[in-house]
């Protein structure tokens, strides 16, 4: 609660956050499934004799090697960058309990980013045999580092029981490998290596369809139907990893879905709901779009097509990390921590001895306003914005002090059966300080006395 | 299987509507991915066609339309999903018919022998933004409700013919019941009457003189010029473009949702900012500075002229920009489209930026 807080006006820290990961995941992941995809291609050319096509797939290589080595390495680093600004007290657990995990997947990230350099450069330098084994030391690289981060991102969904028996105490690292092969751990794994293949196959129609040049259109037309193929396995087996990953999930995110289930034909439903049925939907479009461009009539297959094809991934991608984050509120870490920062070990402390007592960010004058302010900094700016993404003003307006104050009681004390417990965490504090955030909340919904400018129009519209 | 689909291809002569399907080609150029609107707007209009039934089935035009609408909206099972992709698809729809009108334009494939394609497009625009303007009342809503009121006093201020028609429309003196059961009589039987038969004429001139090609295209030798079959290769790509269009629709009706306001109160004073949707502001705009520079009922009435005007220009292009004629005419066109473009997008943003 003493790092220092991210304001970021309009879209909000969370934001910032989805859209480097989406851009991220839509580069990783293809690092992954096209570091398979190269060396397998490559075999069947030299299998199939079809060599004439072995300029395209260099040309396919750099393509990869320029966008997963440069610009994925970046937005890695971006992701780092803003989780820790956004959500630094989960950060840190993070780091402090998978220190090893990182080095291992930091020993895989070099060996990849060595075998992707020299898979490239070394095409017609070295034989063909050692091309290949470079290739899929790439291959085998590159899904090791998914096999460790999917541990880390999957442990903030589900930490496990036998993790959190020991969080808080100091001892969490013994536990290492509970967090790491945690209830989600393989559902997730599969659902990503699914994914993996499916943009591996998406980005070659890519670089396929750029190819105009008649006396390729034969081995054009294989090499099409075969990276279409790429996407099977994602639409065969993804409705069964679905189930089994919602199956393995927590009970808290689950009522959410299953709440919005229940209701969708009354249109209340949740917005996780919603996000979920945009990924059902978006895969099987993709499925039909697949079928009709690339595999039905691969010949007809253009640029647009392969780049509609890719938006409507990302379309499915978004909205998938999406429903996956929401399932996971109100934790940042399932169980442990709340998407505040809030530790659950820590509400009944913060409730007695105060939320700002011990915070560095304590306004140093006894005015509630800002004493509010500091608490809407701490508890609720990681989710909302004042008047952008989730926007306080939007949400309370028409509320007055006294029904701001009335709803943070029912946020403090959240009843069983309430919906705000599913996907948000207790507000925190004692009396004085959840009356300060109500003050501080009303100063926003009040109407802001109108500019010089809006007064002289005003003046002038009346006059006329 | 087989034998069923011959017995069915027989006794329906569906061999011969293939045979002419595969014998007709479309171009493939570097401009194809204009051909696919035209296919949008028709899927899009289908889709207002089966999801305006469904909202048939519940809708209750007059006194309680409003209720109706809220029961739709919130009581009836998937009633909110029928309701938010009516109204998406329907912007969706001018959308698409705005982006096929001004690619036809551009393409200049308003020329002979396709100058009726061209005019029967332009009455199918217009009967559009009258299915538009008729449905938007029928929810009766605080806003639908001052919206038309305030479009209906642009015909209003035509002297001597305007009242009586503003009147026609409204059933009376004001925007009431009788409004809303004459505006769903508009959009659900007449303008649909209107539309059907219409449509029918525009897809048949395109079967007949097929898709035109751009003139940097028409100028290559035949020998250079691609083309695909219509039947099967481009309609499974007319397909896949149209299940990506449904794709869009989904993911606007599931993230938002069409929202109905609080129900219409002729007493309250109309909410700030009032303003017909997207493909009105234009005009409004113009009347608003038309108001401005010739205050009182000239500035309208000016305005309503100004609109005609560049409408009949528009719509009488394909006899000014022939082929017979000089390279310049064509030119000229070309730059009276985007001078019609920037009015129409810069009116627009206008228009949004000065509401309060």
């Amino acid at each position: 609660m003493n790092y220092p807080v991210w304001d970021v006006p309009g879209i909000g820290g969370a934001w910032v956050i989805g859209i480097i990961a989406i851009l991220h995941v839509l580069i990783a992941w293809f690092a992954v499934g096209g570091g398979l995809y190269l060396p397998l291609a490559e075999q069947k050319l030299y299998r199939e004799g079809r060599e004439e096509w072995l300029p395209v797939l260099i040309t396919h290589s750099r393509f990869f090697l320029i966008l997963t080595g440069v610009f994925g390495a970046l937005s890695g680093v971006g992701i780092w960058f803003a989780i820790g600004l956004v959500h630094p007290e989960a950060t840190s657990t993070l780091i402090h309990n998978f220190v090893f995990g990182w080095a291992i997947e930091w020993v895989f990230f070099v060996v990849e980013l060595a075998a992707a350099a020299v898979y490239y450069y070394s095409w017609n330098r070295i034989p063909r045999d050692l091309h290949l084994k470079v290739g899929y030391l790439y291959a085998l690289s590159s899904f090791l580092t998914l096999v460790i981060i999917n541990g880390i991102l999957s442990f903030m969904l589900t930490p496990g029981s036998a993790w959190l028996a020991v969080a808080g105490t100091g001892q969490e690292a013994s536990r290492f490998w509970q967090a790491f092969f945690n209830p989600t751990y393989w559902p997730s794994l599969v659902m990503r290596t699914l994914a993996c293949l499916s943009l591996a196959g998406i980005y070659a129609l890519i670089t396929y369809s750029r190819v105009d040049d008649e006396a390729l259109a034969r081995t054009r037309t294989v090499m099409v139907r075969w990276s279409a193929q790429w996407l099977v396995p994602m639409f065969l087996l993804m409705p069964f990893v679905l189930l089994w990953f919602l199956a393995m999930t927590p009970k808290e995110g689950m009522s959410v879905l299953e709440l919005g289930i229940t209701t969708i034909g009354s249109g209340a439903f949740t917005q996780v709901t919603r996000i979920a049925m945009l990924t059902i939907i978006t895969t099987v479009t993709i499925s039909g779009v697949v079928y009709f461009f690339a595999y039905r009539f691969p010949r007809d297959l253009s640029p647009g097509h392969a780049f509609a094809i890719l938006g409507l991934a990302v379309v499915a991608t978004s909205s998938t990390e999406y429903a996956r984050e929401t399932i996971r509120k109100p934790y940042v870490i399932g169980g442990y921590m709340y998407s505040n920062g809030v530790r659950r070990s820590e509400v009944e402390k913060f409730n007695t001895q105060g939320y700002l007592t011990a915070s560095l960010w304590k306004p140093a004058t006894d005015d509630a306003v800002a004493s509010g302010h500091a608490m809407f900094r701490g508890q609720c700016m990681s989710c909302h914005t004042v008047s952008g993404y989730r926007s306080m003003k939007r949400l309370l307006q028409g509320r007055d002090e006294k029904a701001i104050a009335s709803m943070l009681e029912m946020l403090h004390r959240p009843t069983p059966d309430s919906m705000y417990v599913k996907y948000m965490p207790p507000l925190v504090g004692t009396r004085e300080e959840r009356e300060a955030l109500a003050k501080f909340l009303a100063t926003l919904t009040r109407p802001a006395p109108p500019s010089l400018a809006q007064q002289e129009k005003r003046q002038q519209v009346m006059a006329r | 299987m087989n034998h069923i689909s011959q017995y069915v291809m027989e006794r329906l002569g569906l061999e011969e509507v293939l045979a002419a399907a595969r014998k007709k080609t479309v171009p493939v150029h570097r401009h194809s991915f204009w051909y696919y609107w035209g296919g949008i707007s028709l899927f899009c209009f289908l889709i207002q066609v089966v999801t305006g039934i469904l909202l048939l089935v519940y809708y209750r035009p007059g006194p309680e339309a409003y209720e109706s609408v809220r029961q739709i909206s919130y009581e009836i099972h998937f009633g909110w999903l029928i309701r938010s992709v009516h109204n998406w698809t329907a912007n969706l729809f001018l959308v698409a018919v705005f982006v096929h009108m001004f690619s036809v334009y551009f393409m200049k494939a308003y020329r002979a022998p396709r100058e009726f394609g061209w005019l029967s497009g332009i009455l199918l625009l217009l009967l559009g933004l009258a299915f538009g303007f008729s449905g938007y009342l029928l929810p009766m809503d605080t806003l639908a409700y001052f919206a038309t009121k305030v479009g209906l006093e642009i015909p209003n201020a035509l002297p001597v013919i305007g009242p009586p028609i503003a009147n026609l429309f409204r059933g009376g003196l004001e925007v009431g019941e009788y409004t809303v059961q004459r505006f769903f009589a508009l959009h659900a039987v007449i303008l649909p009457l209107l539309f059907l038969p219409l449509l029918g004429l525009h897809l048949w001139l395109v079967q007949k003189h097929g898709n035109a090609v751009p003139p940097s295209e028409e100028a290559k030798p035949v020998d250079q010029r691609r083309s695909i079959p219509f039947f099967p290769n481009f309609l499974a790509r007319d397909l896949a473009m149209w299940l990506i269009t449904l794709n869009v629709i989904a993911l606007l009706a599931a993230l938002f949702p069409w929202q109905l306001g609080e129900p219409a109160d002729p007493l309250s004073p109309a909410p700030a900012g009032i303003h017909p949707e997207w493909y009105f502001m234009s005009q409004f705009q113009v009347l608003k500075i038309m108001g401005t520079l010739f205050p009182g009922v000239a500035g309208e009435a000016i305005g309503m002229i100004l609109f005609t005007a560049g409408l009949v220009l528009w719509a009488l292009v394909p006899f000014y920009d022939t082929r017979e004629k000089a390279a310049r005419r064509a030119k000229k066109a070309t730059y009276f489209g985007i001078l019609v473009i920037c009015i129409l997008v810069g009116t627009t943003i206008w228009g949004y930026l000065g509401l309060e």
